[in-house]
């Protein structure tokens, strides 16, 4: 059970990565190169707060998610972790 | 001196104290008689107020003599009077104005049809604070996305914190500029209300504006893109001491396509919102409150 949750975690930092290369434009990133706790906003990754808005249409178009608590936003836009760990906590039970 | 310091408030509690007597005991024309020599003073002695006015007119005015764009300096203070002594006039109670809401049918009919809500573009024109009190028929909250240095102001002129009042404040200062609660706004079908007149140098783009360059702010534009909700300009301006007009016909639908042809898209957007406050400043030349050179450093 344990392994088939790091499992779906993983293949879900995967696909946000591309996602956000895809859906962002990242110039000159690939996938790859973003690291699983890199900080997203500000340094780090360097994405403003225009990139935030379309992070928050890919949550609600790719997962039906919509993030109500501006706290929780903080917490979930962290880095590629945080997002996949709240993804995969409000999807679990659809899978 | 930095821009911030360019628009420090004027007015002392004597002055305010003063013009709210009066307006009690005077009426509204009483009072506005009381700005000429007001005005007439911050236009001998405030160099800033006075530069600041000036930036505009003479784009607005290439031809005029020095002294008859003074002249329309002047008429800019007494309309900025006149809509401080509206502001205050409303939320005192003392009475109403007559408000002409253009746009209206089409802007309920947008909000009907789509559960969505709308992002109502503005600028530092007219009276929006007026403008915004008109909107509560609607009956849909407005998110007002304004800095908290000027929500003391702002509150007080739209008693925001009455509860019954459906007018919200979102920071631009809050986490991410404040996109998350935009979203959720937008999504649950209220309006958010974005400046469009001043970028403080940031997620702008250029357009020509009065026939000189400046930067306008392009999130608007991007968020509608991304909620794929339309873009509501709105305009007001007032017509004579009771009546104001409320433009809300103006409507920029938003953008699609990948980023790159999305951003040019956008910059088109900016370029007509700028063609609007043109056609604004050509029907209204002396209620244009954007104080401050935008222009400064773009040509």
């Amino acid at each position: 059970m344990q392994e088939s949750k790091a499992e779906a975690l993983a293949k879900l930092r995967k696909d946000l990565k591309e996602m956000l290369v895809k859906d962002l434009s990242l110039e000159d990133v690939n996938p790859e190169d973003i690291k699983d706790d890199e900080i997203l906003f500000g340094e780090g990754l360097g994405l403003d707060s225009l990139d935030a808005v379309e992070i928050v249409v890919l949550l609600q178009r790719n997962f039906g998610l919509e993030i109500k608590d501006m706290n929780k936003g903080k917490e979930v836009f962290y880095s590629i972790d945080t997002l996949a760990n709240y993804v995969y906590e409000n999807t679990k039970s659809e899978t | 001196m930095s821009k911030e310091e360019h628009t420090k408030k004027r007015g002392n509690r004597l002055g305010l104290a003063i013009f709210r007597a009066s307006l009690k005991i005077f009426g509204l024309s009483g009072t506005y008689g009381l700005l000429y020599f007001v005005c007439l003073y911050y236009l001998a002695f405030d160099r800033i107020a006075v530069a600041s006015s000036m930036a505009y007119i003479r784009r607005r005015f290439k031809k005029q003599s020095y002294l008859r764009r003074l002249i329309g300096v002047y008429r800019i203070f007494i309309n900025q009077g006149k809509n401080l002594i509206d502001r205050y006039y409303l939320i005192s109670g003392l009475g109403g104005f007559d408000i002409e809401l253009s746009g209206y049918d089409k802007l309920n009919s947008l909000l009907g049809e789509n559960h969505k809500g709308v992002i109502l573009l503005t600028a530092h024109v007219g009276n929006w604070q007026v403008a915004m009190t008109a909107l509560e028929k609607l009956g849909r909250t407005v998110y007002l996305l304004m800095r908290p240095e000027d929500n003391a102001a702002v509150k007080e002129a739209l008693n925001i914190d009455n509860e019954s009042r459906r007018i919200r404040i979102i920071s631009p200062e809050s986490y991410l500029g404040g996109v998350v609660e935009i979203m959720n706004a937008i999504n649950s079908g209220s309006i958010v209300s974005i400046m469009g007149d001043r970028s403080y140098g940031q997620n702008s783009f250029e357009a020509k504006l009065l026939g000189d360059r400046v930067r306008l702010p392009y999130g608007a534009f991007t968020i509608a893109a991304a909620a794929q909700c339309p873009v509501v300009v709105l305009l007001s301006a007032k017509l004579s001491e009771k009546k104001y007009v409320v433009d809300v016909s103006q409507i920029i639908e938003p953008v699609q396509g990948p980023k790159a042809e999305k951003q040019e898209k956008i910059k088109g957007s900016v370029q007509e919102f700028a063609g609007m406050l043109d056609n604004y400043a050509a029907q209204y030349p002396f209620q244009w409150f954007v104080f401050g050179d935008i222009w400064e450093g773009n040509n």
